[in-house]
């Protein structure tokens, strides 16, 4: 039975060995490289949309977890892509045209593909397509996903460590941790593990790479309820 | 905990990172984190600089252990998921090393976080904590697990994190069993249905997407995600949502319950006592409390949206135009809450505004309660204003500062009455209660009391006292198609009265099988 829940949904290790696309033949690099580009057209999109980081950490973690129950064969990560920044935006309370959505949609995608980019045209049936498409995907979502659209992310959180630390000053762990936390949105990170846990993993990595020493003991991350298994 | 969601405006050097303005609210981590934080601190009543050297030597020997165990870990090649990250990890494995000598000075900082935090103000734990706009509550490090033992630690976090839900898709409606419509509003129906499965009667909540143009409606989100929000004995539960066949059928699956106090008190004869006027308000104003503790509007208050079910609990419904808001306020539309229960501000075009458009519906609400009528039923927006100033005297600029400079308050006729008339329109109520309506109604939203401070009030307090909820009588259900069974006491022949056939035929199906049949003849009313 499907439940409802603020938290973020976690994956069995057969989900995420056995995905609907691996299911339906298509290679894992392949999907890798999918993932990827969606991820990165919804951050694209974003921006260009002036949308807040967080719908579009929302949307690309919608997206992540929509194609571990539906295959890649049956739906393209240009409609789901949209659909979850649609939805995200929603979601944040931030929330787009879905005009605008297409209009930035096309324009990346052409730009992608090396071809001239021509605006669409205003009643073209081209836009009517893209809308319904956008629309079907976001409701596909909705229903894949049993309505668990809300993600916890671990931004807000990372600060909040940071600031017990004491290294909201530093030069270089704010910056960097923060954008691992983006980073790993175009990985399955999301789906694998609470946001507190991504948080310390983040702020560990950042602090290594600018050598800075955190307290062992007792251990820092046992302060914000992740195991020190799962950090690393 | 005081604070349960908190609202982050990230450092400057973190905003810069990907996008100009980056705003974004926590919520329930930030409030599980705090949660833990107490009941640790009541279990420590030592100094914890004192807590830590004693546990030092243990607490060494461990954290190497796991350290030199993580080594091992990171060869290891776990999941797919760490690719990314591990790459960079590897090549820091030789750094390890240091950061293992670290653990004396990681108690030196620590230390110097705890004298910190020592002082009374915790609101800052750090200095930058002053450059943002919010304070942040940052659970303080000692209170956690600094100084605890690492038996306490576990003992907390296991409950806290329960199992996070599996990823799956929607049930489909044909789970349940339709039984009867119960009302249709301009959000969609509601219907009655049983859980094929376990028997369990429940309401269905059908969505209206077929006008919809930009896609799945946001107030139906922030509906589902309010509700999952707000847990809470007086306030609906919902269950599950579910699809029908069509991409367009979605099904909000709430519990059933028996009554809605606008429809109950059309049919009684007499008004609810004022035992069980308080019971309701208590129950109702704790459900508001949370909400605004959790940092919700709920928006459309009225009685049509309270439910009572036969065991004498309130429960609130309908969370179409809730929202999360945040400090500082934005702006959001001044179009919500039904007319007769709207707070003057609303009407006056304020855009910003808070809880307390919350707290001015519950005073209406109180007031219907107690004349079984509708307090403030204006049939305009200028009508319901010219009824709030009938009711409680023209505003001016000095009982509620900023009155003047609300969009529409040069448009509003002006009335020459500047006492209000509440005492005369609630004869039967004690002074507690005309004072606790007064503060209900405040002109000044600023100054209108909370659902916190209204709890308190001593209206509740004195007598009569508010009645157990299992006390309260019970009434056929409309929703469920009950009906008050009529005795039949032998009467005079019908022809005495001169009264026609039709007389007769109800009374032939009286006590019959037909009596209760008639479910779905009143199950469509309209919402006011």
């Amino acid at each position: 039975m499907s439940k409802l829940s603020l938290q973020n949904a976690i994956l069995t290790y057969e989900q995420l060995e056995t995905t609907p696309s691996k299911i339906d033949e298509i290679p894992e690099d392949l999907e890798d490289n999918l993932r990827k580009l969606g991820c990165d057209l919804i951050q694209s999109a974003g921006i260009l949309l002036r949308l807040p980081q967080v719908a579009m950490a929302t949307a690309q973690v919608l997206f992540q977890r929509f194609f571990y129950v539906a295959s890649l064969r049956k739906f393209s990560i240009r409609d789901i892509g949209m659909g979850s920044l649609f939805l995200a935006s929603k979601v944040q309370e931030s929330p787009c045209k879905i005009r605008d959505l297409i209009n930035v949609y096309h324009y990346l995608i052409q730009r992608y593909r090396n071809l001239p980019v021509e605006p669409l045209e205003y009643f073209g049936s081209e836009v009517y397509e893209m809308k319904e498409a956008l629309t079907v995907a976001e409701m596909q979502i909705l229903k894949k996903l049993g309505f668990n659209v809300h993600v916890q992310l671990p931004y807000g959180l990372m600060v909040n460590y940071l600031k017990v630390l004491e290294l909201t000053e530093h030069e270089t762990i704010p910056q960097k941790a923060w954008g691992y936390l983006n980073d790993a949105l175009r990985t399955n990170v999301y789906v694998c593990y609470q946001p507190p846990t991504i948080a310390c993993a983040v702020i560990w990595l950042a602090a290594r790479v600018a050598q800075v020493k955190l307290p062992t003991s007792p251990a820092w991350w046992e302060l914000f309820e992740s195991e020190l298994e799962d950090i690393l | 905990m005081d604070i349960d969601i908190v609202e982050i405006v990230a450092t400057p050097e973190v905003q810069t990172v990907v996008t100009p303005e980056v705003q974004f609210a926590v919520t329930p981590e930030v409030h599980s984190v705090a949660s833990v934080a107490t009941p640790e601190v009541q279990s420590t009543d030592t100094p914890p600089s004192v807590k830590i050297k004693t546990k030092k030597s243990k607490w060494d020997s461990e954290s190497e252990n796991e350290e030199s165990e993580s080594e091992r870990k990171i060869n290891k090649k776990k999941r797919n998921a760490k690719k990314a990250l591990k790459a960079t990890v590897d090549s820091e494995v030789d750094e390890l090393g240091s950061q293992h000598e670290s653990a004396t000075e990681g108690v030196k900082r620590l230390k110097v976080s705890n004298d910190a935090v020592e002082s009374p103000s915790i609101k800052s734990a750090s200095p930058a904590a002053e450059s943002v706009n919010e304070i942040i509550e940052v659970p303080s490090p000692q209170e956690n697990t600094v100084s605890t033992p690492q038996s306490v630690v576990e003992q907390i976090i296991k409950p806290v994190s329960s199992k996070p839900p599996m990823l799956t898709g929607c049930r489909s409606v044909d789970n349940y069993e339709k039984l009867n419509r119960i009302e249709e509003g301009a959000y969609g129906v509601v219907f009655r249905a049983r859980d094929k499965a376990t028997g369990e009667i429940v309401a269905l909540k059908k969505l209206k997407l077929d006008k919809e143009k930009n896609g799945f409606p946001i107030t139906s989100l922030r509906e589902v995600h309010t509700l999952l929000l707000a847990k809470h004995p007086n306030i609906v539960n919902v269950r599950e949502i579910v699809v029908g066949d069509a991409l367009k059928q979605i099904f909000i699956v709430m519990d059933f319950i028996e009554h809605d106090l606008k429809s109950l008190m059309e049919d009684m004869q007499s008004p609810f006592l004022q035992s069980e006027v308080k019971t309701i308000m208590l129950q109702l104003l704790s459900a508001v409390a949370m909400l605004h503790d959790n940092w919700i509007i709920h928006r459309d208050l009225k009685t049509s949206n309270l439910l009572l079910n036969n065991r004498g609990q309130i429960k609130v419904a309908d969370f179409g135009l809730a929202r999360k808001y945040g400090s500082p306020l934005g702006p959001m539309t001044e179009l919500v809450v039904t007319l007769w229960y709207r707070a003057p501000e609303l009407l006056l075009g304020a855009k910003k505004y808070s809880t307390a458009v919350d707290m001015w519906s519950v005073g209406c609400i109180l007031g219907e309660l107690v004349n079984k009528e509708p307090l403030l039923p204006g049939r305009t927006e200028i009508d319901q204003l010219d009824k709030i100033f009938k009711l409680l005297g023209m505003p001016n600029e000095k009982i509620w500062p900023g009155f003047s400079k609300l969009p529409h308050a040069k448009n509003i006729p002006y009335l020459k009455q500047s006492h209000n008339s509440i005492r005369s329109r609630f004869p039967y109520l004690t002074e507690n209660g005309i004072d606790l309506i007064a503060r209900l109604l405040t002109y000044d939203p600023a100054k209108r009391i909370t659902a916190e401070e209204a709890l308190k009030h001593p209206y509740f307090t004195e007598s009569p006292l508010p009645k157990d909820p299992e006390m309260f009588p019970t009434w056929p259900s409309k929703g469920g198609g009950e009906r008050r069974k009529s005795f039949v006491s032998p009467s005079a022949p019908n022809v005495a009265h001169g009264m026609g056939e039709l007389d007769e035929e109800d009374q032939a199906f009286l006590g019959s099988i037909f009596e209760n049949q008639g479910g779905n003849d009143y199950g469509f009313r309209l919402k006011v």
